[in-house]
């Protein structure tokens, strides 16, 4: 092409032979020839005698059309640029500045900014290139470019509006087996992987969902050897009304306790495990059948109000409960849902078939904190109240029926990142109260080792500093090692019931946790954890860990 | 449980019904742009979504509307620069999904103000992350990086 072009510019000054000229002119320009061809096309018509004063108005009349076909052409490149720009996901290139595609193009990536190189003096060198006067873009105002959402990161979704992320966690290390001695042993836990479809129904109502995979699969299976489970962790819709109102329809969802409780991801904490107090004085993965209300009520502060499915205090299997919906019949006994060694990890509610083993409804409530004057600081106070957490049909195991309990936990927690350093600390206390703990089965089924008294608490403190790996594998990468130390107590006195008390001391616990995390990017973390329990058993905790883990969150 | 749902369903239909305009989209591209620029007295077309604030036949800067993928779904945002190629204000337009709407606070965003093409952008460096937020923070911090790459650089 540029060969035509300088061809036929070249030969345009010279009036000598203008019938010559002209034919190699409109061959020229038909054909896309190159200067030879013209040149010789051009020689063959040589005797052509055409008149002069009409060849001087024709041969305007092809400037004429070769300038226009420069802009056009100008104006495809110019278009080309921002199809590409579109391509790619960048906003277009700004339109050129009127000159010919040529002198723009040489060396440039069009999905980078053009800058100004000539013409525009001193002003326009100390301005960026959109603040040079710029012909208007005939392609107007287009609507954003509405990619459908991705199915984990892979491919573009067919449904517009549907998208699956994905969260995940795997572990592997030596830890010691308190059921075996304390003996240490070595393992594996592809722990969980969770995908995590929404999809935006309306700009205003939205469908979440968590479908997750837990310890490598689900069927009992010799062959695949696999023990695992598949399950709805979250399912609801959410109306989206006001800022200050929104409605989460009734659906299985997290009870809003604390914060790990709902940011479980293990991208959200340091450890290769969840922090302590998650283990069973807040029953994490805490779901239930419920529907809340959540909005924001000022700068940086937001409320939930929930309403969900009662915690029961039985701890057995589905198929334990009877058709009437409750415990087995005396004497069969059964397995208590609160006891002073697992805590609260073994009562949360059922999510499925109308099983509930009450009627009673739990409240929830949470404040969360940011608050502007104090960047960095995210903090939140959340309360539980249940008036009732005794199963139908509970009973001691002298065959005495158990009456109600309530149960209220109280939750505050801080996470602090220290503007401009790499300083970060987290706090969290818990607090839990029994309403009448001779009520609970634990202190009534002859087990006089795992007594519950009138209250549990817990508190945890951890420090961590963020350090800049700096970039490799085209990712900035950053380590960060912790220090959590956590004291739990699920077994503070005050016991009543009918059993005997003889605690043996491993309801108070510490846990010394340290350990470094490598974040290859926000949405990766590979995690190495050390950790030292201790408890006042004679028999000792015989629960150390040396762990690794990856996960990842996107 | 029966009064509390007595007491607050009827507030929120009626805050529903007398703010429909609300709904979850917070600004509108026209308010902010009067937002960022309030002396401007006309907002030219630049390309796609992207705008030159004037007064009169001064350049007061440029304002682009883009979006980023927040955890799940399309967070629209839009940034007004000044006409050095600094950030003069960030906005959140739209944010769809139920976690991460921290991104929306007024503190988190004015962070961005002052910026360059030349500033490093960087979630835990200069930005702060929103721990609940952690990919929208991530997510509107790039796009803002985005913004400043294609549009805020100087000739040298």
């Amino acid at each position: 092409m540029s060969c035509h072009r300088r061809c036929v510019s070249t030969s345009t000054p010279s009036l000598a032979s203008t019938g010559r000229r002209l034919a190699a002119l409109m061959t020229a320009t038909a054909l896309s020839a190159g200067l030879a061809h013209a040149q010789e096309v051009g020689n063959g018509r040589d005797k052509s005698n055409a008149a002069a004063s009409g060849d001087v108005a024709l041969l305007r009349k092809l400037e004429q059309m070769e300038q226009r076909i420069r802009v056009l052409e100008s104006q495809l490149k110019q278009k080309d640029n921002q199809e590409i720009a579109r391509a790619r996901g960048q906003a277009p290139v700004p339109p050129a500045d009127g000159k010919p595609a040529k002198d723009r193009r040489d060396g440039d990536d069009p999905t980078q900014p053009k800058q100004p190189k000539d013409q525009k003096g001193l002003a326009g060198m100390l301005k960026p290139d959109w603040a040079t006067p710029v012909p208007r873009d005939l392609t107007g105002k287009t609507a954003p470019v509405n990619r459908p959402n991705s199915i984990i990161g892979l491919v573009d979704s067919p449904v517009t509006g549907m998208s699956i992320g994905a969260y995940g966690e795997m572990k592997f290390g030596l830890q010691q087996n308190p059921a075996a001695g304390g003996q240490w042993q070595n393992g594996f836990d592809a722990h969980r992987l969770v995908l995590l479809p929404t999809y935006l129904i309306t700009p205003n109502i939205i469908f979440n969902a968590e479908i997750e995979f837990e310890h490598g699969g689900s069927a009992f299976d010799a062959d695949d050897k696999l023990h695992g489970s598949a399950e709805i962790e979250q399912i609801w819709i959410d109306f989206k009304m006001i800022d200050q109102f929104n409605w989460r329809a009734p659906g299985i969802d997290l009870i809003p306790i604390g914060y790990i409780n709902e940011h479980h991801e293990p991208t959200a904490f340091y450890s290769v495990n969840r922090p302590e107090i998650y283990h069973g004085l807040i029953p994490s993965t805490w779901k239930a059948p419920a529907t809340s209300v959540y909005g924001r009520l000022t700068d940086g502060l937001y409320y939930t109000l929930q309403a969900s499915s009662s915690f029961e205090d039985f701890g057995g299997d589905f198929d334990k409960r009877t058709d009437g919906n409750a415990v087995p019949p005396f004497p069969t006994g059964y397995p208590a849902g609160i006891t002073g060694v697992d805590a609260l990890g073994l009562g949360r509610p059922v999510v499925g078939d109308f099983r509930q083993l009450s009627n009673d409804i739990a409240v929830t409530g949470q404040l969360s904190y940011s608050p502007p004057m104090l960047p960095g600081f995210n903090g939140s106070v959340s309360a539980y109240y249940t008036p009732n957490t005794t199963p139908r049909g509970a009973y001691a195991d002298a065959g005495l029926p158990l009456g109600r309990s309530s149960l209220t936990m109280f939750d505050a927690e801080f996470r602090y990142r220290v503007p401009n350093t790499g300083v970060e600390a987290r706090g969290e206390y818990v607090f839990v109260s029994f309403g009448n703990p001779a009520n609970l089965r634990a202190n009534n089924d002859t087990d006089s080792t795992n007594n519950v008294g009138k209250t549990m608490y817990g508190y945890s403190g951890e420090l961590a500093y963020h350090l800049p790996l700096g970039n490799f594998l085209s990712t900035d990468w950053e380590l960060v090692p912790f220090y959590r130390y956590s004291f739990l107590n699920t077994q503070t006195g005050g016991f009543a019931g009918s059993d005997l008390n003889a605690p043996t001391g491993a309801g108070q616990t510490q846990f010394h946790t340290a350990g470094v995390a490598v974040f290859p990017s926000p949405q990766i973390v590979l995690k190495a954890t050390w950790q030292k329990v201790i408890n006042r058993d004679p028999a000792g905790a015989n629960s150390d860990s040396v762990l690794g883990g990856v996960g990842f969150f996107f | 449980m029966t009064s509390w749902v007595r007491l607050t369903l009827p507030a929120a239909v009626a805050a529903a019904i007398s703010s429909p305009s609300y709904a979850v989209q917070y600004l509108t591209i026209d308010a902010a742009q009067k937002l960022a620029f309030p002396s401007a007295n006309r907002f030219v077309e630049n390309g796609s979504l992207t705008w030159k604030a004037q007064a009169a036949d001064r350049l007061l800067g440029l304002f682009v509307v883009d979006h980023v993928i927040g955890k799940h779904l399309y967070i629209d945002y839009a940034v007004a620069l000044d006409p050095t190629g600094r950030v003069m204000r960030v906005e959140i337009l739209q944010y769809r999904e139920s976690y991460g709407g921290e991104v929306r606070e007024p503190g988190w965003l004015a962070q961005f103000v002052g910026k360059s093409s030349s500033s490093p952008l960087k979630v835990g460096s200069d930005i702060r992350n929103i721990s609940g937020a952690t990919l929208s923070s991530l997510h509107v911090t790039e796009g803002v990086r985005r913004i400043l790459a294609t549009y805020g650089s100087r000739t040298r």
